[in-house]
């Protein structure tokens, strides 16, 4: 490691890549070492974006750069096992975008080639750090033994056209395993428990032709008996709906923050907006988190975490597809 | 002036809905006159317990006299297909106390759906959470599941007025506490889900009283969020925060359609809900028990 901190290879100059890159510009014993993408002129842009930072459009060529210590991968969901697998190789450490790749199998063997390597992988669920995510798992260790979970993220179309790779479920394994993921991996760490089992449904509201469910509900059982019902949606009318709702009860009493919790109103011409409370930086602390496991600290997001939660997508997907509850047994064996 | 008289003072557990909640509101009301059991009367409120519920409603069906009765209308669905087919055979009058479906907040709230003010709804959701009372989960009864989960459901097929064709469920006791989930399909593909149950006494909800209990109606053109606890005041003092409800109370419009289903021959609220309510209670607790959908020959 440079005597300037870990140096990182952003890997991917998607949207999600300036989310990262910014947390890296506030935090201390980190900086941007280079940039790879696959389209040339996105990493050079990027690379000028970042003050001249080397760029790439070959992940080998970058990943073999001296100064490079860890990798940051921004890249569409399908691409996670092999990426993983490269940076892997290339002995660096990996704080990966959710999820931690699309099926059960990839996961495990991600999880295996960085063990094997003593090297730290983890996945971005962000809303671990996130103020709420955070301030909930504090709460709840307040209300006893907590047995039921109600998480709603709900919100209209945000992606772009038939061409996102979001909307196929090839390249993103479907809504549960793109953004489902968040909430199954947040409700099983405010539960402190062991899910058992999925039941969950879709729609697609925005276009019948859609290739993934733009509103997904899923509800898991655990093993101690209680149950988290997650839902999910980018499918709301008007598209201006932006609203998160959670309450957990417990044996000894209850959280809850309305759809207004954490925001002021605006009333303007064009009807009602949250405008959001100032806040944490969700991604900082993320980065941070991810660093201190470097050094040895324990992780805020475990590896087998991570495969549990795409496990949980995995068995979404496939309840919806079935019509009916889906072990984790069935999706772990 | 509708005269009735009063059957029995039981209900599922420690419950006491004659005394607490009927007669109270009969004897408020001007539609009815409250009668001895020597009188001659045109109704009766029935509260009786409910392995007897049924063959009294029956009893009461035969002689000719309207019936408002304490939830569930009778133990079973099949009990309730039997009693409302035979009211209408006799033309009498039975209002099953499905009385949270008239709260200000719910009735506005179907009026808006129906007017096509969200589109066409695609999913509803619903908490129905008390906090606190007497654990019925234990009763014997069908416990939680159907001393509460009838008011949910109940409301959750009355906003949107379409057929139930399956139901998965999850959940159940836990200690003296319950919580269940159902999953509901209904036709045109139309999803809802009812999360339904007792938690925990917490500061500031009486003693059985409704932490939550609320529903947000997905359409097709807009979302409806209706906290059902509404209309309300939020009352603090320095010993305690309490609320005060705004309006007619439930119970005292449930008297409302009693009368006017007397009046008229048809109450907007009947034994056909009951059937349909306490049906779905049954396939939610077989869907519990065999850990799959149980499927529904389309109930109305």
């Amino acid at each position: 490691m440079a005597s300037d901190g870990i140096g990182i290879l952003l890997v991917g100059a998607g949207f999600i890549a300036d989310a990262h890159s910014a947390a890296v510009a506030v935090t201390p014993g980190a900086r941007i070492a280079g940039i790879v993408d696959v389209d040339p002129g996105r990493a050079a842009a990027f690379a000028r974006s970042q003050g001249g930072i080397p760029h790439a459009s070959d992940l080998a060529q970058a990943l073999a750069w001296p100064d490079i210590d860890a990798a940051i991968v921004c890249t569409p969901n399908f691409t996670h096992a092999e990426i993983g697998a490269a940076v892997a190789g290339a002995g660096k450490h990996l704080l990966i975008e959710k999820p931690l790749t699309t099926t059960v199998a990839d996961a495990r063997a991600l999880q295996a080639a960085f063990a094997g390597k003593g090297l730290v992988l983890a996945a971005a669920h962000t809303h671990r750090a996130y103020d709420y995510g955070r301030a909930v798992k504090a709460a709840v260790a307040g209300i006893g033994e907590p047995f039921l979970v109600r998480l709603a993220i709900l919100g209209g179309w945000i992606w772009p056209d038939w061409s996102a790779w979001v909307a196929d479920p090839a390249r993103s394994g479907g809504h549960a395993l793109h953004n489902g993921v968040h909430l199954l991996d947040l409700a099983t760490w405010w539960l402190d428990a062991r899910p058992v089992a999925v039941s969950a449904r879709g729609h697609k509201q925005t276009a019948a032709d859609l290739g993934i469910y733009d509103y997904l509900e899923m509800v898991v059982d655990y093993a101690n008996g209680a149950t988290a019902v997650c839902e999910m949606s980018r499918a709301h009318r008007p598209g201006s709906f932006n609203q998160r709702e959670l309450f957990v009860a417990g044996t000894g009493g209850a959280v809850r923050q309305d759809w207004d919790g954490e925001a002021a109103v605006l009333y303007a011409e064009n009807g009602p907006a949250l405008v959001p409370a100032a806040g944490g930086n969700g991604f900082a602390l993320q980065l941070r988190a991810w660093l201190d496991s470097i050094g040895g600290a324990a992780p805020l997001m475990p590896v087998e975490d991570a495969v549990l939660a795409v496990a949980m997508g995995v068995a979404a997907e496939r309840s919806i597809a079935t019509g009916e509850r889906v072990t984790l047994d069935e999706v772990l064996a | 002036m509708i005269r009735v008289r009063l059957l029995g003072e039981a209900g599922i557990g420690t419950q006491n809905h004659q005394r607490d909640m009927y007669r109270p509101a009969f004897e408020r009301h001007p539609g009815f006159t409250v009668v001895g059991d020597d009188e001659e009367a045109d109704a009766v409120s029935v509260a009786l317990p409910l392995p007897e519920r049924a063959a009294a409603i029956e009893r009461e069906i035969r002689a000719g006299r309207h019936v408002l009765a304490d939830k569930p209308l009778a133990a079973t669905a099949a009990e309730c297909e039997r009693l409302a087919t035979l009211a209408e055979e006799h033309n009498v009058v039975v209002v099953p106390a499905h009385h949270q479906r008239l709260g200000g907040a719910l009735r506005s709230a179907k009026a808006a759906i129906r007017a096509g003010r969200v589109g066409l709804p695609w999913n509803v959701q619903c908490d129905f959470i008390v906090a606190g009372g007497d654990f019925a989960g234990d009763s014997g009864a069908g416990g939680e599941l159907l001393n509460l989960g009838l008011y949910p459901i109940d409301i959750v097929c009355d906003l949107l007025g379409l057929a139930v064709t399956k139901v998965r469920a999850t959940g159940g006791p836990l200690g003296t506490l319950q919580l269940n989930t159902l999953q509901l399909d209904h036709e045109h593909g139309v999803t809802s889900t009812i999360v339904v149950g007792r938690v925990p006494q917490v500061h500031g909800i009486a003693p059985a009283g409704l932490l939550l209990h609320r529903y947000r109606v997905s359409g097709s053109h807009g979302v409806l969020v209706i906290d059902a606890t509404r209309p309300a005041l939020e009352v603090r003092t320095a010993r305690e925060a309490t609320r005060a409800w705004i309006g007619p109370g439930t119970v005292d419009t449930l008297l409302d359609v009693f009368a006017a289903g007397i009046r008229t021959g048809r109450a907007e609220l009947g034994p056909r809900d009951a059937v349909r309510a306490q049906r779905i209670v049954e396939a939610a607790q077989q869907s519990i028990n065999e850990g799959r959908g149980v499927q529904l020959d389309a109930i109305r």
